[in-house]
């Protein structure tokens, strides 16, 4: 019986369970994070007000880290498989892993791995049971994976549910924060507003072709017009009408009960639900929550390594499965809905500046700025050529590492004693730590688009491959466009090196090991992707197979 | 079989009710129910098309948005009511009907 089952397992793990091998150590590792939280439960111990303090617990982040290492690992060895034997498909066409799925996946579990660094001993995140927290982390890095690595509308859906359930408890629950989540309220809605429009454009994507895998999805959605054609001809009473209605009722039954005009309206409405439901879903949330000024309140009433991982990771599988869709499910009409994504493009970089000039405080100046930020990704897939991919997958790359560094360095200055919420707060920085100072430097040139850092390379990927497509006028908007957007990233630097802050306040800055490396590998992608390119471009092209 | 336009404009009927109830309606509550309406319409439309294709995509399909609606609901509510339980129930206004309270 034992044997029977085991060779079941050996079977399947050498069949399809491969390819989830790395979520499913990701998986084991987040129970054994829960698990290892109530083992050994966290006792305050009475402090000389009479408080309670907690003893750091290193356990949970370590577990955690360990299972991002394994979930790597088995990652490297799936990628010299696929580069022996091609993509691997399985579970029935649902999921594929290929290099698309590879480059992001790692991308995403440095993600996470940056976040559990920065979330170590930090003040915002409450030192009760905190084993919840890195576990919430893990599932989330997992329904992510998932996310790139689904092919079927029914595992894509569950996917980005999985990985928003995961946001809307990282964001809100109030026991894993010492602040006040009010703002919370207002991310979980839009959230399931998001999805809710998802689901709907996949009602209509699977009514258009009678299938849920998305290649078949968009070989069905290629072959409308001509059934549209068809079925027109059908409606009419000629001799040559009841033919075509006699044809068709014995070649495509299912047929006979559309309407022509619907059949080519329902993939307009679909793609426009699909590509605003997941924009709504994953990128509009941070900001939905950036509007909550009530109370003047210092902060989101979101810890800062949760908006962090919103902002970054989130904000990366949403534009990963967004240019998958896209491309798969609506290629052939690229010409023609260029034009909404543009627009929404367009709309996005204005409102990201727009809204961050006139911000003071330095998460809501971060997070407004990366949806223009954003906009210039969405931008990449109104070129939609070789260059095109290319460029968006270098810039969701060393996006991720400039914003985790300029979070990183604010977590960093303010943690112990005010937590850097405004500018106001880094004013006078160079006093406190000349390091400190240099790395935010570096990260705010990098974002802003300087011409030595990563973030130059990344805008002028777009721009090239907008011109080279033909879209002249939006490759200028790219270019002027970074100016508002430079200048609003290059206050905080401007204030942080040459403000003066009164002599009280001034206290050195203390950065622990883990800063330290979290920082170094931001400071050494924003740096080095810019100086010497060309390990970096060949990452990106390798995830479009190139 | 009715034709699948009929269908579609019950289906689309749902939704822009509950579209318009997420963007206009301010009690948390009822917003709520309004996502639930449009994933409701998203649910019909697998079920008509399940019936159309004789498939049994769509009607696994339409269970799994049903479980999600549940599981998304659970959610949503647990968070409001945590946060309300902080945040705006902590001055509880008795003057005011519970309704007014959630408003957001």
């Amino acid at each position: 019986m034992l044997n029977h089952i085991l060779s079941a397992f050996r079977t399947y793990m050498h069949g399809d369970g491969a390819m989830l091998l790395p979520e499913m150590q990701l998986f084991l590792f987040a129970i054994g994070t829960l698990a290892m939280d109530s083992w050994a439960a966290n006792a305050p111990s009475e402090s000389a007000e009479g408080s309670p303090v907690y003893q750091q617990n290193y356990w949970n982040p370590a577990i955690a880290l360990a299972g991002i290492a394994f979930s790597a690992l088995t990652l490297g060895m799936l990628r010299a498989r696929i580069m022996q034997s091609g993509e691997l498909a399985g579970f029935h066409l649902t999921l594929v892993i290929d290099n698309y799925f590879v480059f992001f996946s790692a991308l995403f579990l440095a993600a996470t791995a940056l976040v559990i660094l920065l979330s170590v001993n930090s003040s915002t995140i409450s030192p009760v049971r905190q084993g919840r927290y890195f576990a919430l982390l893990l599932f989330a890095c997992i329904s992510m994976m998932l996310m790139v690595s689904a092919v079927d509308l029914v595992v894509i859906f569950l996917a980005v549910e999985a990985a928003a359930i995961c946001a809307y408890f990282l964001a809100a629950t109030p026991g894993l924060s010492n602040r006040t989540p009010s703002a919370a309220v207002r991310f979980v809605f839009s959230s399931a507003l998001g999805s809710a429009l998802v689901v709907y454009g996949f009602s209509l994507l699977y009514g258009l072709s009678g299938a849920s895998n998305i290649t078949q999805v968009a070989r069905a959605l290629g072959s409308r017009h001509n059934v549209a054609k068809v079925i027109a001809l059908s409606h009419q009473s000629s001799q040559q009408g009841l033919q075509m209605l006699q044809l068709l009722q014995l070649r495509l039954p299912e047929a006979v009960h559309w309407h022509a005009f619907t059949l080519e309206v329902l993939p307009i409405a679909a793609f426009l639900l699909v590509s605003v439901g997941i924009i709504v879903k994953f990128a509009v949330p941070p900001f939905q929550a950036a509007f909550n000024d009530a109370n003047g309140e210092k902060d989101f009433g979101i810890p800062g390594p949760v908006i962090l991982y919103l902002s970054g990771a989130f904000t990366i599988a949403a534009a990963a499965l967004l240019v998958r869709l896209l491309f798969t499910i609506f290629a052939d009409s690229q010409n023609i809905w260029w034009y909404i994504i543009a627009g929404l493009a367009i709309c996005g970089i204005g409102y990201g500046i727009l809204g961050s000039l006139r911000q003071t405080n330095l998460e809501r100046i971060v997070v407004y700025s990366s949806i223009g930020q954003m906009g210039y990704v969405l931008l990449g897939i109104v070129a939609a050529n070789e260059g095109a991919a290319t460029a968006m997958t270098y810039y969701l790359f060393t996006y991720l590492f400039m914003v985790t560094g300029l979070f990183g360095v604010l977590i960093a200055v303010g943690e112990k004693n005010a937590p850097a919420g405004f500018l106001s707060d880094l004013s006078g920085l160079r006093q406190r730590s000349t390091v400190m100072a240099v790395l935010l430097i570096v990260f705010v040139l990098s974002l802003a688009g300087a011409p030595p850092t990563a973030g130059f390379f990344g805008r002028y990927f777009i721009f090239h491959s907008l011109l080279e497509t033909g879209h002249r006028y939006i490759a200028w908007f790219v270019a002027l466009s970074s100016l508002p957007l430079a200048y609003s990233y290059l206050r905080i630097a401007v204030d942080a090196w040459r403000g003066n802050k009164s002599a009280s306040d001034s206290t050195a800055v203390v950065f622990g090991v883990r800063e330290a490396i979290v920082l170094g590998i931001c400071v050494f992608v924003s740096l080095a992707a810019g100086l010497y390119s060309e390990p970096f471009t060949r990452m990106a092209r390798y995830a479009f197979g190139q | 079989m009715l034709p699948v336009t009929h269908y579609l404009f019950l289906s689309f009927a749902l939704y822009f009710i509950g579209f318009t109830g997420v963007l206009t309606r301010r009690n948390l509550v009822v917003k709520l129910f309004s996502i639930e309406i449009i994933l409701n319409a998203a649910s019909i439309n697998f079920m008509v098309f399940a019936r159309l294709y004789g498939a049994p995509t769509g009607q696994a399909f339409s269970i799994l948005v049903v479980a999600m609606l549940a599981l998304e609901l659970f959610v949503a509510l647990v968070i409001i009511a945590a946060v309300c339980s902080r945040w705006k129930c902590a001055t509880r206004d008795y003057g005011k009907a519970l309704s007014s309270q959630l408003d957001y």
